[in-house]
């Protein structure tokens, strides 16, 4: 009978964020036909596509129109005040890369005539009604890449 | 289109099991076959396996043909995985129904599971933060608590639902599911128990939340005209309804009232030639006790608004207006996604069967609506069963 050898075998202890456990999307043109959106972001606009067409206001951003099959479009600045439709606080089961967050609020906001999801910054839940005005920020990653927010008025 | 029939079905017991995923295949499909007389794997035609995220779960594609390798069946007319969240049980009953209803398939196996339970938990959490569209809602960690979170926040600020009312969904379903030796959480519970639990996202606790399961379940179809080869007392899916509108939570028909339901009901009654009057017993997608709340709206059983006040009046308790989850609900039971569909279906089958325990038995029961949602409630899928 031959000896069975017992043997030790090594992984990285560590590994880089993989891309399929990173929420925010790929932005630069090599990577999306909507980059637009990000570059005005980086401006401090948020903006999303208007058929040119059909005249639809289109949230999320497309390079087609689900009305009319058009791929016309303007870009079209929201503002940057919105109002807190509804929200809650997350406070057990957020993903990796938010864990470090907890606790933090999330809601949807009333923001020319769209209603986005979003996180609400400098708020705790206790701090926040249905009806409060918020104020749009951008956020920025380590890597340069950019998304919104909204935070609550300090003060109100 | 041929009459399809249901003429058995087996699933494992549900929970945080000590079971690989593999293992919950061999259990539930052991369990499906032993339950039907004349059926050996080598009948079965077609195999659909509803699986919400195995690619997530335990990082497994290609997963109806492991299944198909470890229950014995070889498919020779239909094989094919149906992803539709935590809908995906139904979609495979729909998928091997509309099989054998063409006439495509003589026998067919709907299949469901899930492996939830994973050694570090924050995986599963990010498992389940993909569903709603991720680069636009995801982004911002609306897995499904904080979205049904949010859903009830809107609910009780324009309806003037309570806490307590949606505590009282999880009381009912938890007095069922305490006689279900296949639930995830077989034990009675009080409202004080649902408001005390830990805050998840509020208004929700965690008892407002049903669980993460793992677990499996399989029927089998056939043609109504063979039904009586295989049993004396087998089911007829008779009727279906399903709808879809929008997907980003900007493009929802509403938060607080769901209209593909409403529309899904109004088909799958239509199609099965039925009143809302003639349903017996409702399995309804108690995915948070919020959404059984919206359930008895939409289908109709009370006004829009007024789900809090139903379930106060233990209208849907068996012997109030209808029995809305005697099986124990996803909330009871647990809510192992590909799988729930088929619990669903199997239990219904054993209710008609008078198999089930005195105490959430519903006698005399003629029809049944088994019910899912997915996403963000923009998806309702409905089957209608009867005896």
């Amino acid at each position: 009978m031959g000896k069975v050898e017992f043997d030790k075998i090594k992984r990285p202890e560590t590994i880089k964020l993989p891309f399929m456990l990173d929420f925010y999307p790929l932005e630069d043109s090599k990577t999306t036909q909507t980059s637009q959106f990000f570059q005005n972001l980086k401006k401090g606009q948020l903006t999303t596509t208007k058929c040119k067409k059909c005249a639809q206001l289109l949230w999320p951003p497309r390079i087609v129109c689900p009305n009319c099959l058009s791929n016309e479009f303007e870009w079209v600045d929201l503002g940057t005040e919105g109002e807190l439709y509804a929200f809650t606080e997350v406070r057990i089961g957020a993903p990796l890369g938010f864990v470090q967050d907890v606790p933090f609020c999330v809601g949807l906001v009333k923001i020319s005539g769209l209603l986005l999801s979003s996180r609400v910054d400098n708020a705790r839940y206790d701090q926040l009604r249905i009806g409060d005005k918020l104020q749009l920020k951008i956020v920025q990653l380590e890597d340069g890449r950019v998304f919104f927010r909204f935070a609550r008025i300090s003060g109100e | 289109m041929r009459k399809v029939a249901i003429v058995g079905g087996g699933a494992t017991r549900c929970g945080k099991r000590e079971a690989s995923w593999r293992d919950l295949v061999q259990e539930a499909g052991k369990n499906m076959f032993e339950s039907v007389h004349n059926i050996s794997p080598k009948d079965v035609d077609s195999l659909i396996v509803g699986a919400a995220e195995p690619e997530r779960f335990v990082f497994q594609a290609h997963v109806t043909p492991m299944v198909a390798e470890y229950l014995g069946i070889m498919p020779r007319k239909v094989i094919a995985r149906t992803e539709l969240m935590c809908a995906s049980g139904q979609a495979a009953i729909r998928y091997a129904w509309a099989c054998v209803a063409s006439g495509l398939s003589d026998v067919a196996v709907a299949f469901g599971v899930e492996k939830m339970y994973m050694p570090d938990m924050t995986e599963a959490h990010t498992n389940m933060s993909c569903v709603l569209d991720r680069e636009w809602d995801g982004i911002n960690a609306l897995s499904a608590p904080p979205f049904f979170a949010i859903t009830a926040q809107r609910h009780m600020h324009e309806f003037g639902t309570t806490e307590g009312q949606m505590a009282q969904v999880c009381v009912k379903n938890h007095h069922y599911s305490s006689m279900n030796p296949l639930a995830q959480f077989p034990k009675e519970i009080t409202v004080q128990d649902v408001l005390k639990s830990l805050v998840v996202a509020p208004p929700l606790k965690l008892l407002d939340c049903s669980g993460i399961t793992d677990g499996a379940a399989g029927v089998v179809l056939v043609p109504a005209e063979d039904a009586k080869k295989y049993t004396d007392t087998p089911m007829y899916l008779i009727g279906s309804g399903q709808a879809s509108i929008g997907n980003t939570l900007n493009n929802l028909a509403s938060l607080t009232e769901w209209v593909p339901l409403k529309m899904a009901v109004k088909e799958a009654l239509k199609t099965a030639d039925m009143t809302l009057s003639d349903i017996d017993i409702a399995e309804l997608h108690d995915c948070f006790t919020i959404s059984e709340i919206m359930e008895y709206e939409a289908f109709g059983w009370c006004e829009k608004g007024k789900g809090g006040k139903f379930i106060e009046e233990k209208q849907s308790y068996i012997g109030g207006k209808v029995a809305v989850n005697p099986r124990g609900g996803l909330l009871g039971c647990g809510h192992p996604l590909g799988a729930t569909a088929i619990l669903q279906a199997i239990d219904i089958l054993q209710q008609f069967r008078g198999e089930v325990p005195q105490g959430r038995y519903v006698e005399g029961a003629e029809a049944a609506v088994t019910h899912n949602l997915s996403g963000p409630a923009n998806v309702h899928s409905i089957l209608v069963y009867s005896r």
